[in-house]
C-alpha cells in the first residue's frame, strides 16, 4: 500500500489524470476560440474596419495581382438564384476545412466573405479569424446592397430593394425571375462602364509571418 | 492572449534579456541535472544511466500538458506559437547523424555548452567540432539542397498524423512516456541488476 | 566517477525535468518560441565566417540569408538564449564547485582519444542538427512538446542512431572488458 504513494507512483498518476482531463476538456472549437480573441480583434468590426464597400470588392476583382478568394456563405438557393463570378459557396460548418489553404494563401491574398447582408457574413469573418486569422474582409451590405449598386433592372432582375439596408434580415431582397447564378450581369460588373463610386479603401496586404521554424 | 509581441512590449532590448534569462534558466537546469557530463549522457545508451530519458520525456510532457491547458483555456493560442515544421527525411537522416554524433561525442549542442561553462575540455572539442560540422554545412548544402528541402510537410502535427483529437493525443502521449520509463527501467535491471538510485 | 556521491549533488531528473518543462512553456508563453541551442552555435560560426570571407557569404544564399550585406546574424534571439546557457551553467557549476578544467572520459579510454572523439562528434552533431533543422534542445524537446511529426520522427531517429552504435563503441564509456 505505501508503494502506491511512492513520489514516483503519484507523479505520474497526476500526469495521468491531467492528460486524461484535457481529453475531456476538449481544445477551444472556433466559436470559442473566437471568444478567447475578441478583445483583441472584436473592435474591427465594431469600428466598421473590415467592411468593404462594393466597388472596392470590383477592384479586387478586377486586380491581377491580388490572389483574390471569395467565399459565399449564403444557402444554395440564393447562390442559384444569384452569385459572384468566381465566388465560392461554403457553409459555416464547412468553414474548418479551409485552414491549410488560408495558411497557404501568399502575401498578395486577400479573402472576401458574402452573404445577403452581413450576418452571416460576419459570423464567418469570426470564425475564420479563429481558424487562421487570414487577411479577411466583409462585403459591407452583402449581396442585397452590391445589387442595389450595380443591379440593372431588366426581365430577370425586376427590380431594387432600396430599402434593403433598413431591414437586415438575412434573405435576397431582390426579386429575380430566372435563377441565372454567376450569369447575370452584375456578377460581374464591367469596372469601365459603370458609375464611380466614392469608398474608403480598407484592404491592405499583410506581411506573411511564419509561424514555425526557429533554430535559425 | 498568449504569445504576446515582445519586442512591442519591451522594446529590443527588453525581449534580449528575456531571451537571455530563458537560456540562462535552461543552462542551470541542465547543469543542475548532470548533463554537463558526457559520461552521464552517454550512459543512457547502455541503460546504465536513464537521466537523458526521465529528463527529456518528464520535460517534453510536462511543457504539453501546460501548453495545451493554457491553450483550452484561452490564455494562450496555440496557432501562434512556433510549432517546428517537417521536413521529414531530412529530419530522420540528420537525427540518425546526430544519434551517432551524441554516442560518439558525448553531448548534444545545448549540454555541450553547459560543458564548456563549466570548464571541461572534452566540451570544448566537441563544441570546436559542432562549429566544424556547422561550417561543412554551409558550404556542401548547395549539393544536396534537393534533400534537404525535399519532404516538406508544412506544420505537421501528430493529431493531423493519426486522426485523433488533440486531448487523446496527450494522453497517448503521456502514457508513452510512462511505458517507456518502465520498461526502460527493466531493461537496466536486467542488465545490471539494479535501478537508478532514484 | 562515485555514482552514489553524485546523486546527492546532481538533482532528481524528475525534478529537473518538471522544471525544464515549465521552463519550456514559459518560453513558448512569452516569446512564441521554444528553447534551442545548435542554431545560435551555428549563427557564432557565420558571424566569423562573416568577418573573414564576407564577399562569400554574400554569394552563398544559405548564408546569406543569415549574414548577408549588413545583416548581422547575431541580432537573433538564439543567440542571446546561448549566451544564457553558458552563464547559467556556470552559475550552477560555480555554486555547486563543478566548475573546474578536467575532462570527462570513459575509464577504458585516455583524455587525449576522448577529445578526438568528442571533436568528431561534434563534427557529425553540428552538420546533422543543420541538416534536421534543429537539435534535440529545438527539435525533440521543443517540438516534440508542441506535437511536431517532424520532431518526433527526429527524437525516435537520435535515439536509434544512439543505441545502434552504443555496442560498438562501448570502449568509449564503458567500464571493465
Amino acid at each position: 500500500m505505501k508503494a502506491l504513494f511512492k513520489p514516483q507512483v503519484l507523479g505520474a498518476g497526476f500526469l495521468l489524470a491531467a492528460a486524461g482531463a484535457l481529453a475531456l476538456y476538449g481544445q477551444p472549437d472556433l466559436e470559442q476560440k473566437w471568444e478567447f480573441m475578441a478583445p483583441e480583434y472584436a473592435s474591427r468590426l465594431e469600428y466598421r474596419e473590415v467592411y468593404i464597400d462594393p466597388a472596392e470588392l470590383l477592384h479586387l476583382m478586377n486586380d491581377d495581382y491580388i490572389e483574390l478568394l471569395i467565399y459565399d456563405v449564403r444557402d444554395e438557393r440564393d447562390w442559384n438564384i444569384f452569385h459572384l463570378v468566381d465566388s465560392e459557396r461554403i457553409d459555416l460548418a464547412d468553414l474548418p476545412s479551409q485552414r491549410k489553404r488560408l495558411e497557404g494563401l501568399s502575401e498578395m491574398g486577400v479573402v472576401v466573405v458574402v452573404s445577403n447582408d452581413e450576418i452571416l457574413a460576419t459570423r464567418a469573418w469570426k470564425q475564420l479569424m479563429a481558424l487562421a486569422k487570414p487577411n479577411v474582409y466583409i462585403l459591407e451590405g452583402g449581396i442585397n446592397h452590391w445589387l442595389n449598386v450595380y443591379g440593372i433592372v431588366d426581365d430577370e432582375h425586376q427590380g431594387h430593394d432600396t430599402a434593403s439596408l433598413a431591414r437586415p434580415d438575412g434573405t435576397l431582397r431582390h426579386p429575380f425571375k430566372l435563377a441565372l447564378g454567376a450569369r447575370h450581369a452584375a456578377a460581374r460588373p464591367d469596372e469601365h462602364r459603370v458609375p464611380q463610386r466614392r469608398y474608403t479603401a480598407k484592404v491592405k496586404l499583410l506581411k506573411k509571418v511564419v509561424k514555425a521554424g526557429g533554430c535559425g | 492572449m498568449a504569445p504576446f509581441d515582445l519586442v512591442a512590449l519591451l522594446g529590443v532590448t527588453g525581449s534580449y534579456l528575456v531571451y537571455l534569462g530563458i537560456g540562462f534558466g535552461f543552462g542551470f537546469i541542465l547543469e543542475s541535472s548532470g548533463f554537463g557530463d558526457s559520461r552521464k549522457l552517454a550512459a543512457q545508451f547502455y541503460f546504465r544511466e536513464l537521466r537523458v530519458l526521465k529528463v527529456m520525456f518528464t520535460a517534453i510532457v510536462v511543457a504539453m500538458l501546460l501548453v495545451f491547458w493554457a491553450s483550452a483555456l484561452g490564455l494562450l493560442d496555440y496557432d501562434e506559437i512556433m510549432v517546428k515544421e517537417t521536413w521529414l527525411w531530412p529530419g530522420i537522416v540528420g537525427g540518425l547523424i546526430m544519434g551517432v554524433g551524441f554516442i560518439l561525442g558525448g553531448y548534444c549542442p545545448g549540454t555541450s555548452l553547459v560543458s564548456v561553462a563549466t570548464l571541461k575540455v572534452d566540451g570544448m572539442f566537441f563544441l570546436l567540432g559542432h562549429v566544424v560540422g556547422v561550417l561543412a554545412f554551409g558550404e556542401s548544402v548547395g549539393y544536396i539542397n534537393e534533400f534537404w528541402n525535399s519532404s516538406y510537410m508544412g506544420r505537421f502535427i501528430l493529431p493531423e498524423l493519426l486522426g485523433l483529437d488533440t486531448g487523446v493525443v496527450v494522453l497517448l502521449v503521456v502514457c508513452l512516456a510512462l511505458v517507456m520509463f518502465l520498461g526502460f527501467g527493466w531493461i537496466q535491471r536486467i542488465i545490471y541488476g539494479r535501478g537508478d538510485p532514484e | 566517477m562515485n555514482e552514489l556521491s553524485d546523486k546527492i549533488r546532481y538533482w532528481n531528473p524528475y525534478v529537473g525535468g518538471t522544471l525544464l518543462g515549465v521552463l519550456l512553456f514559459l518560453s513558448f508563453f512569452l516569446t512564441s518560441h521554444g528553447l534551442g541551442a545548435s542554431g545560435g552555435v551555428n549563427r557564432i560560426a557565420v558571424a566569423v565566417q562573416d568577418i573573414v570571407v564576407p564577399e562569400h557569404v554574400d554569394k552563398s544564399p544559405y548564408l546569406a540569408q543569415m549574414a548577408g550585406g549588413d545583416m548581422d546574424p547575431l541580432r537573433h534571439w538564439i543567440v542571446l538564449e546561448v549566451v544564457g546557457v553558458l552563464l547559467g551553467g556556470f552559475t550552477s557549476g560555480m555554486l555547486r564547485g563543478r566548475v573546474r578544467l578536467q575532462t570527462y572520459h570513459g575509464p577504458q579510454i585516455t583524455p587525449h582519444t576522448r577529445w578526438a572523439f568528442a571533436f568528431a562528434g561534434g563534427i557529425l552533431m553540428g552538420y546533422g542538427a543543420r541538416l534536421a533543422r534543429g537539435c534535440t534542445s529545438g527539435q525533440a524537446l521543443s517540438g516534440g512538446a508542441v506535437l511536431s511529426v517532424g520532431s518526433w520522427a527526429f527524437m525516435f531517429a537520435v535515439f536509434a542512431g544512439g543505441y545502434g552504435l552504443a555496442w560498438f563503441v562501448r570502449r568509449l564509456w564503458q567500464p571493465g572488458a
